[in-house]
């Protein structure tokens, strides 16, 4: 046993090739890292992704691996650079990642999570919106909306989403500076004065399930204000963006009505935060095909995925490929995954896996698995 | 059209029948002359009653007898079929319009065809019209003389020709044996250019070698018989006999490639390409076009490998570039239609194979063939029967 041990210790570490990166910020990240992974601390990872973030799959692999590992990517470079570069008192820049499925959309998006989290931004993270409009589990909370005629509630799902916002932005909640414009009245007996932290507001939507949603649309116009205000840079990140244009959801109403995704308060919210009628922030939003049933998983391209209505909600924005690795990329993948234990053998079947997966990255950790 | 014989109506007759071939009519003759000039030349004694010659004559004995009976009826049968097969060819080359005399057996092939097409699954069963030689089995010579004695020292083993064959390697392997030790003690080196190469052909199988006898043998006796081909091809001198061995070795399938390999042409880049057409496998049919130098690229339908959504369909249509080591050094480009998946992967599979010839040397080739993917796999989806589930498929048993 001791022996073995031994000999993998020796085999990792006489691995003259470089896979990882020291550079763990990702502000810093620049095409010297690109194809090289770079570790998050787990606590941090713990802070922003507790609540989802990552797909599960990954989530799984960074168990067995202890640790999150992430590939400092073109895509993300791209984007790092582009909100760097840009004029924060402009209008807000819409940024669409797609690309086909599996080749890590989200992973980025998590990457430019944790630039944002550097950065200081608020976050406003959507981890996977089919979660609300997709995935009917049993005890699915649903009710009409009081405030809003016609419109569908889902206290829960948003009451979850305002605990994932209070943990990603702790340390800005916690500070206090950021305060209502106005008081909101839920009813009678409670209200939320003008002025009142806006960790009052997220804490009032956590404990008062019923009223989460209004909470929700009442968070977003306030930080909306609140960029405006420059009081706070605010960084959105919806993953699966184009589920809140797919006709139907596969909610149904108490009188078994089909519910669109329009008619859901949710939508409405986050509706209101990608149009670019304010300043001082970045959007940046996934098309995905897994956010749609199978028989339309036609195209990848966000033409298809966004819908007519989507598309022109969303145009004029940037749209960045996530595209399948690169040479560089597998090779530094095959080392890391080589450095994990993940994938052992001859190097001959490298060549073989590449081919077999077509190097996209999802799938090439999957046929890594029995290896 | 008699004389289109489907070949299933034939009961197989070999067995009842005696061969039946030149050297039986040699043999008849040979006997029937060696008699006149013995009279003839004796012209001294012609007034002589040659008592001895007389009572010979007469004695043909009943197996004789019956023998040129049967030759006889045969003889005539034969003679019939050939005439009719003549006469049948010549209407045939009417029918389809060309000139009788130069007509040819390929030519008849082509002609039935045409007007009996026949969508049987197994080619023997389809109709064909052969010379009678081709389709009536030979029948074994007379084995004795008029007076009932055989020919053959080795007639009363019952299969004289499987023991003349025996006995002609021992003997073989005897002389090489005394001509090695001749050698040996003359000191002398054996001949370096005199060799036997056994790589490229195998020894004739049992059936094989049942008709080159004309004989039935055993199990057993087919060891025997490759034992000692073994014996006497393992000896040093063995080339002395090659001619010997070579009479019952049959040249590997392999060799056949080898000839047929095509000159790849020449795009425009100066590429050198392969296409090869007519890639099947199950319903999927396709043409594969190999391009060398490349880097590997795979297009498949104008799409790359991920037009296969499972690995073990890549895995197939990588197969033969990782099996030959040329996954990065040439591009793929394949247009397939029909099928599923599996079916398509395993068209592209042997297309890619079969273009891939021209780029490998005769090892690899003789490798890739031994590993199979020179093969085609003609198997296709059999048909579900009436009162079962499926093809074999039997319902759930049930008690009651």
């Amino acid at each position: 046993m001791l022996s073995r041990n031994w000999r993998h210790l020796c085999r990792r570490y006489s691995q003259a090739v470089n896979f990882r990166t020291t550079e763990n910020s990702p502000a810093q990240h620049n095409d010297k890292q690109e194809g090289l992974f770079y570790t998050i601390n787990p606590d941090l990872c713990k802070q922003l992704f507790a609540h989802g973030g990552f797909p599960r799959s990954f989530m799984k692999q960074t168990k067995t691996f202890t640790e999150t590992a992430i590939m400092v990517r073109q895509p993300a470079l791209d984007l790092l650079a582009c909100i760097k570069a840009s004029d924060m008192s402009q209008p807000v820049i819409r940024y669409v990642l797609y690309g086909e499925k599996g080749t890590g959309k989200s992973i980025t998006l998590a990457h430019l999570l944790h630039y944002a989290h550097e950065e200081g931004f608020l976050i406003v993270h959507v981890p996977w919106v089919s979660e609300w409009l997709r995935r009917v589990p049993r005890h699915k909370e649903m009710s009409n909306s009081q405030t809003h005629e016609g419109f569908v509630d889902l206290p829960l799902d948003a009451a979850a989403w305002l605990i994932h916002f209070k943990s990603q932005n702790q340390t800005l909640l916690k500070s206090g500076e950021l305060k209502t414009s106005k008081q909101y009245v839920w009813s009678k007996r409670e209200t939320t004065e003008a002025g009142s932290p806006l960790a009052a507001l997220v804490e009032h939507g956590i404990s008062r399930v019923k009223y989460a949603c209004d909470v929700v649309d009442a968070l977003i116009d306030e930080i909306k204000i609140l960029s405006n205000a420059k009081q706070c840079k605010t960084f959105v990140a919806i993953d699966g963006f184009n589920s809140f244009f797919y006709p139907l959801t596969r909610l149904n109403t108490p009188t078994k009505r089909k519910v669109k995704p329009e008619e859901v308060t949710l939508t409405t919210s986050f509706m209101k935060i990608t149009t670019n009628d304010w300043n001082n922030g970045a959007v940046v939003v996934t098309a995905d095909q897994l956010a749609f049933p199978d028989d339309h998983q036609e195209s990848y391209l966000p033409r298809y995925l966004l819908y007519k209505k989507g598309f022109e909600h969303l145009d004029p924005f940037v749209p960045i490929e996530v595209g399948r690795y690169s040479d560089k990329e597998f090779i530094s993948c095959v080392n890391y995954y080589r450095d994990r234990l993940w994938l052992r053998g001859p190097p001959e079947i490298e060549a073989e896996l590449k081919f077999t997966s077509a190097s996209n990255p999802y799938r090439f950790m999957e046929q890594c698995a029995p290896l | 059209m008699s004389l289109v014989i489907i070949k299933q109506l034939l009961p197989h007759t070999r067995s009842l029948c005696v061969k039946f071939r030149q050297p039986a009519v040699c043999n008849i003759y040979s006997y029937s002359t060696k008699v006149t000039p013995a009279s003839g030349s004796n012209n001294v004694l012609d007034n002589i009653t040659d008592w001895e010659t007389l009572s010979k004559k007469k004695k043909i004995s009943k197996a004789m007898k019956a023998y040129l009976e049967r030759a006889q009826e045969h003889d005539e049968f034969m003679k019939r079929q050939q005439f009719e097969y003549k006469i049948g060819k010549r209407h045939l080359a009417n029918m389809m319009g060309e000139d009788p005399e130069t007509f040819t057996q390929k030519d008849v092939d082509r002609a039935i065809e045409y007007l009996f097409p026949s969508g049987i699954y197994d080619p023997a069963a389809r109709p064909l019209m052969k010379p009678p030689e081709e389709i009536f089995p030979a029948r074994k010579a007379a084995e004795f003389d008029e007076a009932g004695r055989p020919h053959h020292f080795l007639f009363y083993t019952g299969k004289p020709n499987f023991f003349k064959l025996m006995y002609d390697a021992a003997e073989n392997i005897k002389n090489l044996q005394s001509f090695e030790d001749k050698v040996i003690r003359k000191k002398a080196s054996p001949d370096p250019n005199g060799d036997l190469n056994l790589n490229t052909s195998v020894w004739l199988t049992k059936d094989q070698l049942e008709q080159v006898l004309v004989e039935n043998i055993t199990d057993l006796e087919y060891d025997n018989f490759k034992a000692v081909m073994e014996r006497l091809a393992s000896l040093p001198y063995a080339y002395r006999f090659k001619e010997f061995i070579e009479k019952f070795r049959k040249p590997l399938s392999s060799q056949r490639f080898a000839l047929e390999i095509p000159k790849p042409g020449y795009d425009s880049e100066g590429r050198a390409f392969i296409t090869t057409y007519e890639c099947l496998r199950k319903k999927a049919r396709g043409d594969v076009t190999v391009k060398s130098p490349g880097t590997g690229k795979i297009t498949i339908n104008g799409k790359d490998l991920t037009y296969f959504d499972d690995v073990q369909s890549r895995e197939q249509v990588i197969f033969p570039l990782i099996f030959t080591g040329m996954l990065d050094r040439v591009d793929v480009e394949c247009h397939i239609e029909g099928g599923g998946p599996s079916g398509q992967s395993g068209a592209i599979r042997w297309g890619i194979a079969w273009s891939l010839r021209s780029f490998v040397d005769s090892a690899m080739l003789q490798q890739m063939q031994v590993a199979g993917l020179l093969t085609r796999d003609h198997r296709r989806r059999e048909r579900k029967k009436p009162g079962q589930p499926g093809a074999r498929k039997k319902p759930t048993w049930k008690r009651r």
